[in-house]
């Protein structure tokens, strides 16, 4: 028998582990989960005290605050928890790319609200205004599942992408291969998109997309393939460490390190490699007959791959979350998040400074250029690894 | 086979550096507007120094002006026109009105004022709500804060004052045409005083005709006369014309 007056403290458990439940969802300690947990706690605590001070001794409290309840609530406060970090390192992306690309063109960027940055907001709530028009001669059913897709793997992509070893989603064994698979997919969509479009605009992007996609996809998962061989595990963590133990691989592998950020540049769709939208030639690209939200969330999408090349640099190449001598620190996300901008600023610096690479020309630069110095990075680091160098 | 594709790769592969030469370009650019400021302005609430003399919209300053018409005949656009208005002491005078809708600020008006009462302003954010806004009388046109350098003085020096030893700037038109009587011509009408904004005509009698009537001649007051020309255009038998100074 219960009191009939309970202190709230009764119900809230601060520093109750996550990691006792019996149903904790995941193998090591993971600092989302365990931040939805908290809140739960907080939160669920408060609403529970006072459902049973109204009714004194119910089971509803008893429930929300038992084991089960408390793992599916706090999974779900920990998936809004990593789309929102993603979703806030995506608006900073974008709001660095206009700022950057500004002053880099000797004119202030955005000027709307905290240095800018609020332009984004802006942007978003006129796409959002905006009427939803779709063409009548398109291929409905394929025009909306495509962009659905297109976003949601963007999207699901980006939450994969760990940013340190404790917050994380899934700690796959074969994380790396997962994430390129999915992020590979993209292209495809786009071509099945514009041809759904019916547009000879649309189609033409969509035409490029795949002629880009067959060109700068192959050096790529060579060059993958390359780092999983010199850190022996394909678990994006177990490289990190490996790195941090040894050698960032950035140095002993420059070359592929040069090659796959051309590589990851070309898989954001992003200029100099940006011949599926080539804004100056086709209209909008494989985007034209996209109006309003739907163009603002392929937007989104296209940062959000951005990102996540930026990601995949940092993991294969920088070493990660980890600084050297120090290890992971104290806030290995924030690290990685700096270091995944910093090379956005080299993609900036790229965009700023090139033109747009020719269509007849980009099949010659995937298999002429950048496929010979993969399988050389390849070869060298396999003379390395049995030296015992890496 | 192999040669003929080995032929595409670029024969010199340093040379294919070159894409790091843009690259190093807007780098050196973007470290520069880090440190400093960017070469754009925010408009509304920054502004770019203009001269003193910068050709904004007319001015006029009232009680300077004579009237004379100089500035309509000179627009280019004919946006100025003379406009009956009650002067300070109540008197009828005309005074021009500006059409700032369709005035191209080239500041002619200003040039040719021969009592430079024209001047240009800096002023040039002009945009209204209606057309009707835009008609800018002459008080209107006052512009505070007029200085020296907003009059705009059509300054020359001929080449026969060169040749001469004398090469000092004509600044009055006065000094560049002066206009002259063609004596068989005239009829003694009168009208050449009337029209005079500044009283440098005077007739004169010059004997008698047969029927025993008076003579009389246009006399002009070089000190007095501003060139404006008025006499000439109104003169009914064409007997005054524009002699230039040569």
């Amino acid at each position: 028998m219960k009191m009939a007056y309970s202190s709230i403290l009764d119900w809230i458990d601060f520093f109750k582990d996550p990691m006792d439940s019996p149903y904790y969802p995941f193998d090591t300690y993971n600092l989302a989960y365990d931040i939805g947990f908290k809140l739960h706690e907080i939160l669920g605590g408060t609403i529970a005290w006072l459902i049973n001070l109204l009714f004194p001794g119910n089971g509803v409290s008893e429930w929300l605050m038992c084991d089960y309840v408390s793992t599916i609530m706090a999974l779900l406060i920990f998936m809004i928890l990593i789309f929102l970090v993603a979703f806030v390192s995506v608006l900073i992306v974008l709001w660095l790319e206009r700022k950057l690309l500004g002053r880099m063109m000797d004119r202030r960027g955005t000027m709307i609200g905290m240095k800018g940055f609020l332009q984004c907001v802006a942007d978003g709530l006129k796409t959002f205004m905006k009427e939803n028009t779709i063409p009548k001669k398109v291929d409905k059913m394929t025009y909306m599942w495509c962009v659905s897709l297109i976003v949601g793997l963007s999207v699901l992509v980006a939450c994969m992408v760990p940013l340190s070893s404790r917050w994380y989603v899934v700690d796959y064994q074969t994380g790396l291969l997962i994430i390129m698979a999915f992020f590979a997919l993209a292209p495809f969509l786009i071509l099945v998109s514009g041809w759904a479009q019916n547009n000879k605009y649309s189609l033409i992007g969509g035409m490029r997309a795949a002629e880009l996609m067959i060109s700068y996809e192959v050096p790529m998962l060579i060059l993958i393939c390359t780092t999983a061989l010199a850190a022996g595990s394909f678990n994006i963590g177990d490289i990190v460490y490996y790195q941090n133990e040894h050698l960032w691989f950035f140095i002993p592998q420059i070359l592929g390190f040069i090659v796959f950020f051309f590589c990851a540049t070309a898989e954001a769709e992003r200029v100099p490699f940006d011949i599926a939208e080539a804004e100056a030639e086709l209209v909008e690209g494989w985007q034209t007959e996209y109006a309003g939200m739907k163009w603002g969330l392929i937007m989104l999408a296209d940062y959000l791959r951005g990102t996540v090349s930026c990601g995949m640099v940092v993991i294969l190449y920088l070493g990660g979350w980890t600084l050297p001598f120090i290890g992971d620190g104290p806030i290995p996300e924030i690290v990685f998040l700096l270091k995944a901008y910093f090379v956005f600023f080299l993609m900036v610096l790229l965009r700023a400074a090139m033109a747009r690479v020719r269509t007849d020309q980009i099949l010659n630069i995937g298999w002429k250029v950048f496929m010979p110095l993969s399988v050389i990075n390849l070869a060298i680091v396999i003379v390395l690894k049995t030296g015992g160098l890496i | 086979m192999t040669i003929k594709y080995l032929d595409k790769y670029p024969k010199n592969l340093a040379k294919s550096l070159w894409v790091m030469k843009p690259v190093w370009t807007v780098f050196k650019l973007f470290g520069k507007t880090v440190t400093h400021r960017s070469m754009t302005i925010l408009y509304p609430y920054e502004k770019e120094w203009i001269p003193e003399n910068y050709r904004g919209r007319p001015g006029l300053r009232f009680d300077k002006c004579v009237g004379c018409g100089m500035c309509v005949r000179m627009c280019p656009t004919a946006c100025i026109k003379l406009i009956e208005v009650d002067d300070d002491a109540g008197k009828k005078v005309m005074r021009p009105q500006v059409n700032v809708g369709r005035c191209a600020m080239c500041g002619y008006c200003a040039e040719y004022c021969p009592v430079d009462a024209m001047t240009v302003t800096p002023e040039y954010e002009l945009a209204e709500y209606t057309r009707y806004d835009l008609l800018y009388g002459p008080r209107r046109l006052n512009y505070e804060g007029t200085t020296e350098g907003m009059e705009v003085h059509l300054e020359l020096t001929l080449p026969s004052d060169i040749e001469n030893g004398n090469p000092e700037r004509r600044v009055r038109l006065a000094d560049l045409d002066k206009p002259e009587l063609t004596d068989s011509k005239c009829i003694g009408c009168k009208k050449c005083a009337k029209v005079c904004p500044v009283g440098a005509v005077k007739m004169v009698e010059k004997g008698v005709n047969d029927k025993g009537k008076p003579i009389v001649r246009p006399e002009f007051d070089n000190a007095k006369c501003i060139g404006c020309s008025n006499c000439i255009i109104d003169c009914p038998k064409n007997a005054l014309e524009l002699k230039e100074v040569l």
